[in-house]
């Protein structure tokens, strides 16, 4: 009897707070959420840049809230589709239109030197895949990462980036990198947000006030790397479209993106 | 038995001249032969009937035939043939007897030396004959000639043998002297490079006969030599150099040999080889690393086999300076690509290359890396002769042929043709023909004719395979051993693309062959010369699947582009070109500089200033006008003569007016003592031409009885001309018995007696 009591308290105090998003953000992303983007028609077309996105084993830990919002699919396959449509509109990037997934317990990792990882604040390598990674990003493997906020996300995702590339610090980026320059000038940055934004009213999530814009850099200097945190570049390619998006963040993450693939095919 | 028969020498045969001395005029011989001949057929068809008709046909000429033999035979004699030949006057002229006295003659033979069996066999009553018809002078000669007043001064320690100036000198002393004949004791073992047209020239003006006495062994039973290596005389830092090191064996046919290259004392490679053809010469490539910069005097040698009778051949040294410059590579692509970030990548790690670059990220932009200034190339692809002809070597991605101007497109050619310098096209969807690169205005530049059809580019896997000649490149090179090699280039992983180039042209060569899964085997590296630089077509730009589907440690990419661009750039030339034919001068003095000088355009250069400033071992230091080639504008020599062994530096300086034009290095080495170890095996072919050429005669140690009177016969020195009959030789009456006796048998015979 009393465990039913517990129950009917808790579908209740959601029901609430579902209201209170609701009416709050005005009108809802749910449409598009829940409808993936389709096929495109040249889908099959063979080029040389492909939107490559891991696929990674979940952390296990923190609370059910928490680790229900972030996994490998975040975003999937919205945001890829629409970013690689700005790849091919403002770059001579000869590119797929449509993604690939790819996992590390598969060698087919290494016919994509360009690698994406959202949410790696919720990733937990195993050695196996960590070594894999390692071996990928040593033969000149790029990965930029994004989509993950504040302190306790920070700690998760360097665990297994630890293990990926252990005693590589991750750094802050210098302005004068060409990851910033290399098509855009990217001199003037800020937090992209992602559509939570719409929800509470903020742009940054947990304690993640402030964008970092980290990489971590091989031996010669050149960045393996480029870690995007407190940021959600993949919600702004997503919702570009969207006319309640704004559009200096769609800009700037597209750029940013940008930046990140001619830097990966030049260095 | 020839002068039983025949009472003379042959060698009087050979410079004597047929007179006869009878009193009735010659013309009159052949018209008696003539009637004689006629007189003869008469009764002999008259009677042709008789004995039952069996003198007939080939029976009746037959007879004829002997009778009229017979008959001429009987009238020479009548008219007294003889022979005028010019004899030199006892104890008149001077033989010169010469007898070499370099290193090879102290070479075993059985339990003795060349010297000595030389010393024996004229010991032996060839001299005592000598000295009863003529003044002899003995001289010694090795490098010089040195007059000697017994053959016990013979050393057999010359480090030379130089038998065309040795001559020479012989033949300049007739002038003072009636040298009637030379007798030259050698092995014939020259390393002067033979005896020249001029010296054989001199002798037969002043008809002096050389007669050659061969020494020692026309053949060593138990012998590998070094005969030759050739490798390149400079090197970019860490290059791959391949050494072609030439034998030749005796004795040890399918015999296991191993060949080192030693720097410094460093073992640079070992090849393991398997010998071939007795007395062939065989040609096997040694790959090395030629290490950091520096001059690197190479010793490649050949371990002594078991029972080796001279083990003395088995080293040669070559100079090969590794430079440390740094030669500029410009890289233009059209589009981001993997390929680009790779090559880039491979050739940051090369000590000896820089590679800067121009990428077209979008329609209007481009990106640049590599640049010695934020200025260069910020205005994209260079338009200036100045600009474009400060890099070595140029590398065109996949951009379009549109994309240049006609001006920079002539600049492109010009930049092979003229300055020398190696321009590689790279596949793409804007590369090659489907960037427009197979029309006119480059086809002739390219080495392949380019396929009309599009698109040509396919982003689909191929193989790689070695074609025959891509084995043996430097260029393929990822593994030391040719088969190594070739195997290694099979298990590669696949491309990531490919691009049909069409077929080769003649005096192309292709390396390497894709094999995608349908289409057959297709041209996918292939190189040739242009002007004088070099062009390449690399058909692909998948390559990097090398790089990133390989475990870290394997260096196949690496490799790969930085030997591929080191061809590219590695022989472009600066506006001075120093050589010398001999970078290493065995046992001899005489070097020679070279230089090709050019303006800031590349063109010849004939009024530049040219000197050659050459330091060497013990302080030597001397300035060396070079004079410039009437016929050759831009070309400039001098000769010098290193008079200590030891290494040299001569550094060749050009200026017009008050402007260095440039400057260039070229580094050469003198080793004494070295070359009489090569070659030894006595040089029969040498000492009988030499005596051929000049009316002597050739002979061995062991033949020397004639020697004495062969050598009477000359027409140098103080002659007189003697005549010697010859109706009297033996060979004449028993030629007159023959006949008759035949004529007599064959009647018997046929019953036409």
């Amino acid at each position: 009897m009393r465990s039913r009591n517990i129950l009917a308290a808790a579908v209740a105090a959601l029901t609430l707070f579902g209201a209170a998003f609701a009416l709050q953000r005005g009108r809802s992303f749910d449409d598009e959420e829940n409808s993936p983007a389709p096929m495109p028609a040249d889908a099959a077309e063979k080029t040389e840049y492909t939107f490559a996105r891991l696929k990674y084993p979940s952390y296990r830990g923190g609370s059910m809230g928490w680790s229900m919002r972030g996994n490998w699919t975040v975003d999937w396959p919205k945001a890829d589709r629409q970013f690689v449509q700005g790849v091919r509109r403002l770059s001579r990037v000869h590119t797929r239109s449509v993604e690939q997934v790819v996992d590390l317990e598969s060698d087919d990792l290494f016919n994509y030197p360009w690698l994406y990882v959202v949410e790696p604040g919720h990733w937990d390598l195993p050695e196996n895949q960590a070594r894999k990674l390692r071996e990928y990003l040593e033969r000149g493997g790029f990965m930029m990462t994004d989509d993950f906020h504040g302190t306790f996300e920070w700690e998760i995702f360097m665990d297994s980036m630890g293990r990926v590339l252990p005693g590589r610090p991750a750094v802050d980026v210098e302005e004068k990198d060409a990851l910033f320059h290399v098509l855009y000038d990217l001199d003037e940055r800020f937090q992209v947000p992602g559509i939570i934004m719409f929800y509470t009213g903020r742009t940054f999530e947990y304690d993640g006030v402030d964008p970092k814009w980290r990489a971590i850099y091989d031996d010669k200097g050149r960045i393996m790397v480029a870690i995007g945190h407190n940021m959600d570049l993949g919600d702004a390619w997503e919702w570009a479209d969207h006319p309640r998006y704004p559009e200096r963040y769609a800009s700037l993450a597209y750029r940013v993106g940008l930046n990140y693939v001619i830097y990966s095919m030049t260095h | 038995m020839f002068e039983l028969l025949f009472k003379y020498p042959a060698s009087v045969f050979s410079k004597g001249k047929l007179v006869f001395l009878g009193a009735w005029p010659v013309w009159l011989l052949p018209a008696l032969i003539v009637l004689g001949v006629l007189a003869l057929a008469v009764p002999a068809w008259r009677n042709r009937d008789q004995a039952g008709g069996r003198a007939r046909g080939y029976r009746l000429a037959s007879l004829w035939l002997l009778q009229a033999a017979m008959l001429t035979l009987l009238l020479l004699l009548i008219w007294q043939p003889a022979l005028s030949v010019a004899t030199l006057k006892p104890q008149q002229n001077i033989v010169a007897v010469v007898i070499d006295d370099s290193k090879s003659m102290a070479l075993d033979e059985k339990g003795t030396t060349r010297k000595d069996q030389i010393v024996k066999a004229l010991q032996d009553g060839v001299l005592e004959s000598l000295g009863k018809k003529f003044l002899v002078r003995l001289y010694r000669f090795s490098g010089k000639l040195e007059r000697m007043e017994k053959l016990e001064e013979l050393t057999a320690g010359g480090n030379a043998t130089r038998i065309g100036d040795n001559l020479a000198q012989v033949a300049a002393e007739s002038s003072t002297l009636p040298i009637g004949a030379v007798v030259l004791a050698s092995d014939g073992a020259d390393n002067s490079g033979g005896v020249d047209l001029d010296t054989i020239n001199l002798l037969r003006r002043q008809r002096i006969p050389v007669h050659t006495i061969g020494v020692g062994r026309e053949r060593f039973e138990k012998d590998v030599e070094v005969t030759g290596v050739q490798v390149a005389p400079r090197a970019l830092a860490d290059s791959r150099l391949s050494a072609q090191v030439t034998l030749k064996q005796r004795g040890y046919t399918q015999s296991k040999a191993r060949i080192t290259v030693k720097a410094e004392g460093a073992t640079l490679a070992v090849q393991d080889v398997t010998l071939r053809s007795e007395g062939a010469l065989q040609t096997e490539a040694v790959v090395f690393n030629a290490g950091s910069a520096g001059v690197k005097n190479l010793q490649i040698f050949i371990d002594k086999l078991a029972g080796e009778e001279n083990p003395n051949n088995n080293t040669v040294t070559r100079l090969v300076n590794v430079e440390a410059r740094k030669p500029r590579i410009l890289y233009i692509e059209g589009e981001p690509k993997w390929e680009f970030k790779f090559i880039r990548r491979a050739i940051e790690e090369d000590r000896s290359l820089q590679l800067a670059t121009i990428l077209r990220t979008t329609q209007n932009k481009i990106y640049t890396q590599g640049v010695s200034n934020p200025a260069e190339l910020a205005q994209g692809f260079p338009s200036k002769v100045d600009d474009l002809f400060a890099f070595q070597g140029i590398v065109i991605g996949g951009v379009e042929a549109g994309y240049f101007t006609s001006s920079q497109i002539e600049l492109i050619k010009q930049f092979v043709d003229r300055r020398g310098g190696g321009v590689l096209f790279l596949a793409g969807r804007a590369g090659l023909s489907d960037g427009g690169w197979g029309k006119p205005t480059m086809s002739d530049l390219l080495p392949v004719t380019m396929p009309d059809r599009k698109p040509a580019f396919h982003r689909d896997p191929a193989t790689v395979e070695l074609t025959p000649m891509g084995a043996l490149s430097l260029i393929c090179r990822l593994e030391d051993g040719t088969e190594k090699n070739v195997e290694r280039w099979k298990k590669l992983p696949y491309l990531a693309d490919y691009q049909e180039v069409g077929a080769p042209k003649p005096g192309a060569v292709v390396l390497a062959d894709a094999l995608p899964t349908s289409k057959g085997r297709l041209p996918m590296l292939v190189v040739q010369n242009y002007g004088r630089g070099r062009v390449g077509v690399m058909a692909t730009q998948g390559t990097w699947r090398w790089q990133m589907t390989q475990p870290l440690a394997d260096k196949t990419h690496e490799m790969f582009w930085q030997q591929l661009l080191r061809w590219l750039v590695q022989e472009t030339p600066g506006r001075v070109i120093a050589t010398t034919p001999k970078p290493v001068l065995a046992d001899e003095e005489k070097v020679t500089f070279r230089a090709d000088i050019r303006d800031r355009n590349y063109l010849p250069m004939a009024d530049a200033k040219v000197n050659a400033n050459v330091l060497g071992p013990q302080g030597v230091s001397a300035q060396v006008e070079m004079l410039p080639d009437p016929l050759n504008p831009g070309s400039y020599s001098a000769d010098w003569r290193a008079e200590k062994p030891g290494a040299y530096v001569a550094e060749i300086l050009a200026r017009r007016g008050e402007e260095e034009a440039g400057r260039d290095v070229v580094n050469f080495r003198r080793e004494d003592g070295v070359a009489e170890n090569f070659a030894a095996e006595q040089n029969r072919e040498l000492l009988s031409k030499l005596s051929a050429e000049t009316g002597g005669k050739y002979y061995k140690t062991s033949d020397l009885k004639k020697l004495a009177e062969d050598i009477s016969y000359s027409e140098a020195g103080i002659t007189v001309r003697e005549t010697r009959d010859l109706w009297d030789m033996p060979f004449v009456f028993l030629l007159l018995l023959a006949m008759r006796a035949g004529e007599w048998l064959l009647r018997r015979r046929w019953g036409v007696i």
